[in-house]
């Protein structure tokens, strides 16, 4: 019986357009995120050179004046890449993966983009995920639509109806090998991903292969769902695009619309120009308008005291300081708001499949906002470690060669997260099971 | 053609879609996205408007507030260029949320364009967003096809066409009457968005900007009245030539997925992948490197810099720069200014170049994409294309360059050279003699430049398709 229905669903014109599609599609988007990762090699190794560089050229001219020397240099802070990220880009291409800061006011660099062309970030990455979560659905609709309604309108269904018994679990079986198509090529595209793109079998991996495997089911039900409905080929068709295009473009983009309105950041702005003027209203103040606060913070420093009458660099980097003091509030409310905004939206995403997978495929590569918003704060640590770790040397006036540059490479950071397999699957396994059920249901009055 | 079958036969298409259930669903669904894009795009225009209104003229006021100092302080002091939204983004949203809204601006340096939306969002933005445009360029499309899909096929499957052209009326009355009838029906869609853009417009454009925003829509209104006949002109060329109605709905449905959703996204994506662009810390090093070969106003021993003030001596016929009747210091850091924003904005442009080339394959397809033209037209009207986003850039950085040299200037003119008497500082009347930063939308003709690819593209569809119908016409089948 199998042999059989493979055999004709082979033949049928649409089980080769979507063998084509999805492969090339697919390998595409692999190659796509090859060279999303490669550019990130190369900004890495170009990030280390020029650190090296920049060092070795603004020690020779300033050896003598540590505070100036320190002025210049910038060190860099770089999230580790990880090959997985290529499978699903998400908001890695809007946030930058690595900052080179000073030891100046770090409120003032932090927020710093890398360029990528706007054309590009508003069509979005054609990477696997995009694969995963807009193609692969159409390529179900579009053989299981007239699953039912074909032979209907063909005449073929009365002649299978008088030869089969079960005349649902025949129509079972035809959607279970187009099912099982689906599963290979997407088990086939993981597949190439993971030796393309050298991606460790981690958990994470796992995780995203099991959330396609629940992502195609789900469109499986569904459409499993409207061919249960038994009605002509056209109806199923309108519906299906249909659902789909309020699945996969208006819900998402409606919640999208609407958390962005609700949680507007004006803080960002706000936090932009008041450290600006916390540190530079401090030239036109008295010096100690600056230190108390300063001292406050590193009581260690204590012992450095300020000439009243001239140019002193703790003087200057304390007033740097009082920037990102005053910028503080403000941005910690930004911080916030950008949070409710990814709470609220994996909230609602629990309740919409395609929305939850996107969000998922993000957050189990790393590419999500909640992983760009912990990269920041090791930054500030970065920055704040820096920062203790010069200040003494400035402001005891050291000339540049007490320090050894050579310990001063790009650091990488990395971060390590866990996520529920239970938020992540069940939600889309209980609106699978319920949607297949009503399916079934509709077919057993066949 | 007689006007009367022709209208005829298009009213008949109009009774037989409000006997439909798709169109009543397609009109409640149309009328709340409609409430809903509407109220979220004027929301965000009028707030994040008025959020940068207002700090735009706080860093004014705190500006012109600074006392009497060193003019290279209040060069580091710098401002801040808030991009403003233009009130048609209500209407396309574009790149609007792409791309950065405040931007840093001080001496020596060149800060990028911060805080885009994209930014601060979830992934959720991957999505896409709802917008009065996109509605007009996503859905109602395919509401066109729905509606459709079968006006001929089924015709013919039901034998009825048989039967009206063995009453008289030619093929071509026939055709042209559906598109007719099609487009009606889809410029109710287009009448009501429209009408509620041309509210926004009406209540929100003072004075100069009255004409230009009006001229912009009656543009985008004529656009998109053209996109609309093209579709309908394809859907009654499908529905024509398909042996069943049900062939037809899924042509159609094929070549809105490939029009909307799989060539723009495909074509973008492999221009990223012919052209790539170097990262930031790439074109860092690479202005660094060119501007410690032509000159480096920090390297204390540079060549150029050395030449200069061998030259400058000469030339003010003096011994030492501390003699020179204007402020050396001054003198070389608005030198050294013009040096590097030089060579900045060189390998900037070099580097918008990459993006042209990239983006060029996708707009290029507007020849084969009809939605690829109107996307672009509809977007660089509507204020919110790439282009549009380049100019805020650039006036914000032809600003910021006029300040740090307009300091420069300050501290030649008044500050003494070293060792030599005289104040340190200047009067905070000179921060209050420098204008704010004031943005300018793009002009009409800069955008008709920059579109004219994707209007001609529109146009060429335009003709292409009443070719098509009429070739249609000619070899239609009656069954």
């Amino acid at each position: 019986m199998y042999s059989l229905l493979f055999k004709s669903f082979f033949r049928t014109k649409i089980f080769l357009v979507s063998l084509v599609l999805l492969v090339t599609v697919g390998i595409i988007s692999i190659l796509i995120g090859k060279q999303y990762l490669v550019k990130q090699e190369k900004a890495i190794v170009a990030a280390q050179e020029f650190q090296e560089e920049s060092i070795k050229r603004n020690v020779e001219y300033h050896n003598d004046d540590l505070g100036l020397l320190l002025y210049y240099l910038r060190f860099t802070l770089i999230k580790k890449p990880s090959n997985i990220s290529a499978i699903s880009i998400g908001q890695s291409d809007v946030n930058p993966l690595l900052q080179a800061v000073t030891i100046r006011g770090l409120e003032g660099q932090k927020y710093d983009t890398d360029f990528e062309n706007p054309s590009l970030l508003m069509s979005g990455n054609l990477d696997l995920g995009f694969v995963i979560i807009y193609l692969f659905p159409l390529v179900l609709i579009a053989m299981t639509f007239n699953l039912y309604s074909e032979e209907k309108e063909l005449g073929t269904w009365r002649i299978l109806a008088a030869q089969t018994s079960g005349k649902a679990g025949f129509l079972f079986k035809k959607l279970l090998v187009r099912i099982g198509f689906v599963f290979i090529i997407l088990l086939f595209l993981m597949f190439m991903a993971s030796m393309l793109l050298q991606i460790p079998m981690n958990q994470n991996f796992w995780a995203i292969f099991l959330q396609g495997i629940l992502y195609v089911l789900f469109w499986s039900a569904l459409c499993l769902w409207i061919v249960s409905l038994l009605k002509n080929s056209s109806f199923n068709a309108l519906a299906l695009i249909s659902i789909w295009v309020v699945l996969t473009i208006l819900l998402p983009a409606m919640v999208n619309n609407y958390v962005l309105n609700r949680y507007q950041v004006p803080e960002a702005l706000d936090a932009m120009v008041e450290q600006r003027d916390g540190y530079h209203e401090k030239w036109d103040l008295e010096k100690d308008a600056t230190m108390t606060g300063f001292y406050e913070a590193y009581p260690q420093y204590k012992k450095y005291t300020v000439p009243e009458d001239k140019f002193s660099w703790i003087w200057y980097y304390g007033m740097q300081h009082m920037g990102d003091l005053a910028a503080k509030n403000m941005s910690a409310e930004m911080i916030e708001k950008i949070m409710l905004r990814t709470t609220v939206s994996e909230k609602v995403a629990l309740f919409v499949p395609t929305m939850h997978a996107q969000l998922s495929f993000n957050n189990l590569t790393g590419t999500d906002m909640v992983s760009h918003l912990n990269f920041l704060k090791a930054l500030t640590e970065y920055h704040e470690n820096l920062r203790l770790h010069f200040y003494p040397k400035i402001f005891e006036n050291n000339p540049a060669d007490v320090i050894d540059w050579k310990t001063h490479n790009t650091k990488i950071y990395s971060s390590k997260r866990d996520f529920s397999w239970m938020r992540l699957m069940l939600p889309t396994l209980l609106i699978v099971l319920i949607i297949a059920i009503f399916g079934v249901l509709n077919l057993r009055k066949l | 053609m007689r006007k009367r079958s022709i209208y005829l036969l298009a009213s008949q298409l109009w009774k037989d879609a409000f006997r439909s259930k798709i169109m009543v669903i397609a009109l409640g669904l149309m009328v709340f996205l409609l409430l809903f894009s509407a109220y979220s795009g004027w929301e965000n225009y009028h707030d994040q408007n008025h959020t940068r209104d207002v700090i735009q003229d706080e860093v004014q006021q705190s500006w012109e507030n600074n006392p009497d100092k060193h003019p290279h302080r209040m060069a580091h002091y710098g401002s801040f260029a808030f991009r403003l939204k233009h009130v048609l983004s209500v209407f396309d949203v574009g790149m609007e949320n792409f791309v950065g809204n405040a931007v840093f601006l001080e001496a020596h340096k060149q800060n990028t364009v911060n805080f885009s939306e994209a930014s601060m969002s979830t992934g959720l933005l991957r999505f896409g967003e709802v917008s009065l445009a996109m509605l007009l360029k996503v859905i109602v499309p395919l509401l066109i096809f729905y509606l459709g899909f079968a006006s001929i096929a089924r015709e013919r499957e039901n034998g009825t066409l048989k039967l009206l052209i063995g009453q008289g009326i030619s093929r071509k009355e026939i055709v042209f009457g559906k598109v007719l009838g099609l487009w009606g029906l889809s410029l109710i869609f287009l009448f009501s968005v429209f009408l509620v853009v041309l509210f926004f417009v009406l209540i929100e454009s003072y004075d100069t900007l009255y004409k230009d925003s009006l001229f912009r829509f009656v543009i985008l209104f004529i656009s998109y009245m053209l996109f609309f006949a093209i579709l309908s002109a394809i859907t009654i060329l499908v529905s024509a030539s398909s042996k069943t109605a049900k062939g037809a709905l899924v042509k159609l449905l094929g070549i809105w997925l490939l029009f909307v959703i799989i060539l723009p996204k495909s074509l973008q994506a492999i221009g990223y992948y012919l052209y790539p662009t170097p990262s930031k810390i790439e074109m860092e090093t690479a202005v660094e490197h060119d501007l410690i070969q032509q000159g480096d106003s920090h390297n204390p021993d540079d060549p150029h810099f050395k030449a200069l003030k061998d030259s400058v001596l000469l030339a003010n016929n003096v011994k030492s720069v501390e003699d020179l009747p204007f402020n050396y210091g001054g003198f070389v850091m608005a030198k050294g200014e013009a040096l590097s924003t030089a060579i900045y904005l060189e390998h900037q442009e070099r580097l918008y170049q990459v993006y042209n080339k990239q983006n060029n394959i996708e707009r290029n397809s507007a020849f084969l994409n009809p939605y690829t033209a109107i996307k672009n037209v509809s977007m660089a009207f509507s204020g919110t294309n790439f282009q549009s986003f380049l100019h805020f850039k650039d006036k914000a950085e032809a600003y910021r360059y006029k300040l740090a040299q307009q300091m420069n200037q300050l501290q030649m003119d008044f500050i003494p050279n070293k060792g030599k008497a005289g104040p340190n500082t200047i009067s905070s009347k000179y921060w209050k003699e420098f204008p704010p930063f004031e943005y300018r939308f793009l002009s009409i003709s800069s955008i008709f430049r920059n579109e004219l690819r994707s209007i001609l593209a529109l146009l060429l569809w335009g003709v292409l398709a009443i070719f098509g119908l009429l070739k249609v016409s000619t070899n239609l089948k009656a069954i």
